[in-house]
């Protein structure tokens, strides 16, 4: 029998006074008296009475339903419609490195492709000795790897470009996920086709009907470059690619192209849509950026966060969030309370693996009083993380990707949390 | 083999000996000086042109000679009148890089230390053209040599392990001693060249059913042609519903006609005719992904005709009777193509300054808030109905 929990406050402040109010009552009534006491221990529950489903109810499992808010969400003014649009993953949610499969973001073209892995296929011509064809079967007889990646859309955060805009990290920074693939190395693959002296560039295409297309150079195609077609240990979700799909370690995630199909080593960039009228950065001169692949040093702070608010009262608090680069591993996470006047190093716990994310947590005691959280990354390049300010005065505010400024939550004296900029 | 032999490495080199006061160069030590260099430069096996060009074999090189990469002006101007990377010009160079080159794109402000430079061109000066190490050949230091060549070796190790932790399960293939002498043979071997015998061999029919990509230099156009009237039949049939009757767009679907001139305005509008570089990308995606829900439905005619339409929705062409085809295709140039530039982000002033972060006091007065996102309420939870104030993703 599973229990079905109480609908939830349908706005987060009514839930965030409902939750001061009970922490409140619950003081209360702890300092009052040593007799009585909660229900949830004085009384028998109904979970520690009768048994629970049996192993046959939930043969893929799910999470609790007291977590059934914990979802991926979208912006429906953000596109025309959802088959070419993006969802957001629940930062604010989640803890450690890993994020669930279910909840990584996703981006799509042309909507999710819903492949036969017996009709699975991977071409690999142009300048090569041989061109290939692979089925999923054979791909899986290269020597495998498992590596911990984050991928993060070069859109991310663009919607912040001329101010804060989204209230929730879900929204502001929710177009990154960091999941273990497993694969096999590109460079295999291409090696069995044999990369002509003259193969400079790679052009990756998808499956899907967009047939997203991306051009590679080679040398970043041979260095890091798989193709996965499992991540956390399961094979691929449909909407991240199933059965295969590129991974791009540090690169903007447009080029990891699900369903992968086709691979064509060609001696120059093809400048195809998605490298010339989308993900070139247009500065404030009239010139625009192209190629710019690696994705900055970046951080949020997940919780508090908008979507997080404080609902516990002053005291004792864990602050936390992630920190990521495309140059490496991140060497250092600082925090400040006070809209960046100080300082302090924040603590990195958990794995730290080159272009992987990593978790940071910073404890204290909150007073009560205002707050004015950043955080601020730095890579083991030395890159630091820039304010917006300094983004906005190098680009200007159109260049849409590749926003890696620093992140204003407000924390009012309530404990709820605001998306803002500040002097 | 190096176009500029080990000789004029040596005698650089052999200078720079000469010249040094502090003690011998140290090619270890530059190994460490070179890693404010890295966020720009590579060096090394593979290395690739990045926010600079790559350094492989740069003492003894002719300056601006590297191919693919994009040099400022003022560095190919400079390389026309003939110089060369030796010790003398390198150090001036570093020491104070706008100064010796007024208009070099390097942003970096300078090795003050002359000690760090002649590390660092020590260091340098350790790998070939091909981006092997030649620590032996190089080393001028006479009596020093077997300190050097050591120092190089612990390098090596230094390498190797660091690579190891990174990647365990690829150590053995990284951590293969180089030969003393490598050939391009060599070097391109390592793990290069393995076989497993998987996959098949496709077919011309395969490769022709999935290869419709196509190039700015026309690589890939099909044969074929349409007439801007033709293309307007099309479009207004298959495109007019999300792009509008004249390109200009319904709701948030792409626009793609207009907006010449707009490029540096508050609100610029990106469009085939005022942002795209290439008219090849027209054709290719429209061959790919169009019309959006019924894609690669249209015939290689009708996407020319399209294809030409959209040129006069742009007015880059104005003749109703214009006929776009195979054989034209590359005539015709897009007006922004050379408003875009490479990637330059590593000499924005917040990445060049490699200065540690300041921790405390850092600005003046209490933080006042200047824009709140709550006030906008555009954020789904609050509303689901809201329209942004712009920058969407897209």
């Amino acid at each position: 029998m599973t229990k079905v929990p109480m609908a939830r406050p349908s706005s987060r402040r009514a839930f965030l006074k409902g939750g001061l109010a009970g922490a409140a009552a619950v003081a209360a009534s702890a300092g009052a008296a040593r007799a009585g006491g909660e229900t949830v221990i004085t009384e028998v529950q109904d979970w520690a009475r009768y048994p629970g489903d049996g192993v046959d109810a939930r043969p893929y499992g799910r999470p609790s339903p007291f977590e059934a808010h914990v979802v991926r969400k979208n912006v429906p003014w953000l596109t025309s419609d959802t088959i070419s649009s993006v969802n957001f993953t629940p930062l604010h949610e989640l803890d450690g490195i890993i994020t669930p499969n279910g909840l990584c973001f996703e981006r799509h073209h042309a909507g999710i492709a819903e492949l036969d892995p017996a009709a699975y296929r991977l071409m690999v011509h142009g300048l090569v000795e041989k061109p290939l064809v692979f089925t999923l079967a054979d791909l899986k007889r290269f020597p495998r790897e498992n590596r911990i990646y984050f991928l993060e859309c070069a859109a991310n955060s663009g919607m912040e470009w001329r101010g804060a805009q989204l209230n929730g990290c879900q929204f502001t920074h929710g177009m990154v996920h960091c999941v273990m693939y497993t694969g096999v190395r590109l460079r295999h693959i291409l090696e069995e086709a044999g990369v002509r002296p003259d193969g400079k560039w790679l052009l990756a295409e998808g499956a899907d009907a967009s047939a997203m297309t991306r051009s590679i150079p080679m040398e970043k195609a041979l260095d890091d470059c798989m193709v996965a077609f499992a991540m956390n240990g399961e094979a691929l979700r449909p909407e991240q690619g199933y059965p295969a799909r590129l991974v791009v370690p540090g690169w903007e995630g447009n080029m990891w192209v699900k369903w992968l199909r086709r691979l064509e080593v060609g001696d120059q960039p093809w400048h195809h849509r998605e490298e010339t009228s989308k993900y070139t950065d247009l500065l404030a001169s009239g010139k625009a950026r192209r190629f710019t692949w690696v994705m900055d040093v970046k951080s949020v702070i997940t919780s508090p966060s908008p979507q997080a608010p404080i609902r516990h009262g002053k005291g004792r608090m864990v602050l936390t969030g992630l920190a990521w680069s495309g140059n490496g591993r991140i060497e250092r996470v600082d925090v400040s309370l006070d809209g960046g006047r100080n300082w302090k190093t924040a603590r990195i716990d958990g794995p730290s693996l080159p272009m992987a994310l990593h978790r940071f947590y910073y404890e204290f005691d909150w007073d009560g009083s205002d707050l004015y959280l950043q955080s601020r990354a730095i890579d083991e390049k030395g890159l630091v993380q820039p304010t917006k300010d300094q983004l906005r005065a190098a680009r200007g505010p159109n260049s849409i990707y590749h926003n890696n400024g620093i992140q204003t939550w407000h924390v009012d004296k309530e404990g709820v949390v605001e998306n803002v900029e500040i002097s | 083999m190096s176009k500029y032999p080990e000789v004029l490495v040596a005698a650089a080199l052999g200078l720079l000996a000469a010249t040094s006061s502090a003690g011998a160069q140290d090619a270890a030590a530059g190994e460490k000086v070179f890693a404010r260099c890295k966020a720009c430069h590579a060096v090394g096996e593979g290395a690739a042109n990045r926010v600079g060009p790559h350094l492989n074999g740069v003492v003894g090189r002719a300056a601006g000679a590297i191919e693919g990469y994009k040099y400022s002006p003022a560095m190919t101007e400079k390389a026309g009148e003939g110089l060369v990377w030796d010790e003398p010009s390198l150090t001036r160079y570093l020491e104070n890089p706008r100064g010796f080159l007024k208009g070099t794109k390097m942003a970096f402000a300078g090795l003050k230390k002359p000690q760090e430079i002649a590390d660092i061109i020590a260091y340098l000066a350790t790998f070939a053209e091909d981006g092997s190490q030649k620590a032996a050949q190089a080393d001028p230091a006479g009596d020093d040599g077997g300190r050097d060549a050591a120092g190089a070796a612990e390098t090596d190790t230094a390498e190797a392990a660091g690579e190891a932790e990174e990647e365990p399960s690829q150590a053995g293939a990284d951590a293969a001693p180089r030969a003393d002498e490598p050939t391009a043979s060599s070097v391109a071997s390592g793990s290069d060249g393995l076989k497993f015998g998987l996959g098949r061999e496709a077919t011309d029919d395969e490769v022709a059913a999935w290869d419709i990509d196509i190039r700015p230099d026309g690589k890939g156009l099909p044969e074929g042609r349409g007439t801007v009237g033709e293309g307007m039949i099309v479009y207004d049939q298959q495109c007019a519903s999300c792009h509008g009757d004249f390109g200009e767009a319904i709701g948030r679907w792409p626009v793609l006609a207009g907006g010449q001139g707009t490029l540096r305005d508050e609100r610029p509008e990106k469009t085939i005719g005022s942002y795209w570089p290439y008219l090849s990308t027209v054709y290719d995606y429209v061959r790919r992904a169009m019309p959006f829900g019924d894609a690669r439905s249209l015939s290689d005619d009708e996407v020319y005709a399209l294809t030409a339409y959209l040129l006069y929705l742009n007015d880059i062409v104005g003749d109703e009777e214009f006929e776009l085809s195979r054989e034209n295709f590359t005539s015709i140039d897009l007006p922004n193509e050379q408003n875009f530039i490479d990637d330059d982000r590593a000499s924005e002033a917040h990445y060049a300054d490699r200065s540690e972060p300041c921790m405390s006091d850092c600005k003046e007065g209490a933080p006042e808030i200047t824009m709140h996102a709550a006030v906008l309420d555009v954020t789904p939870e609050d509303s689901d109905e809201k329209e942004s104030r712009g920058g969407g993703i897209d």
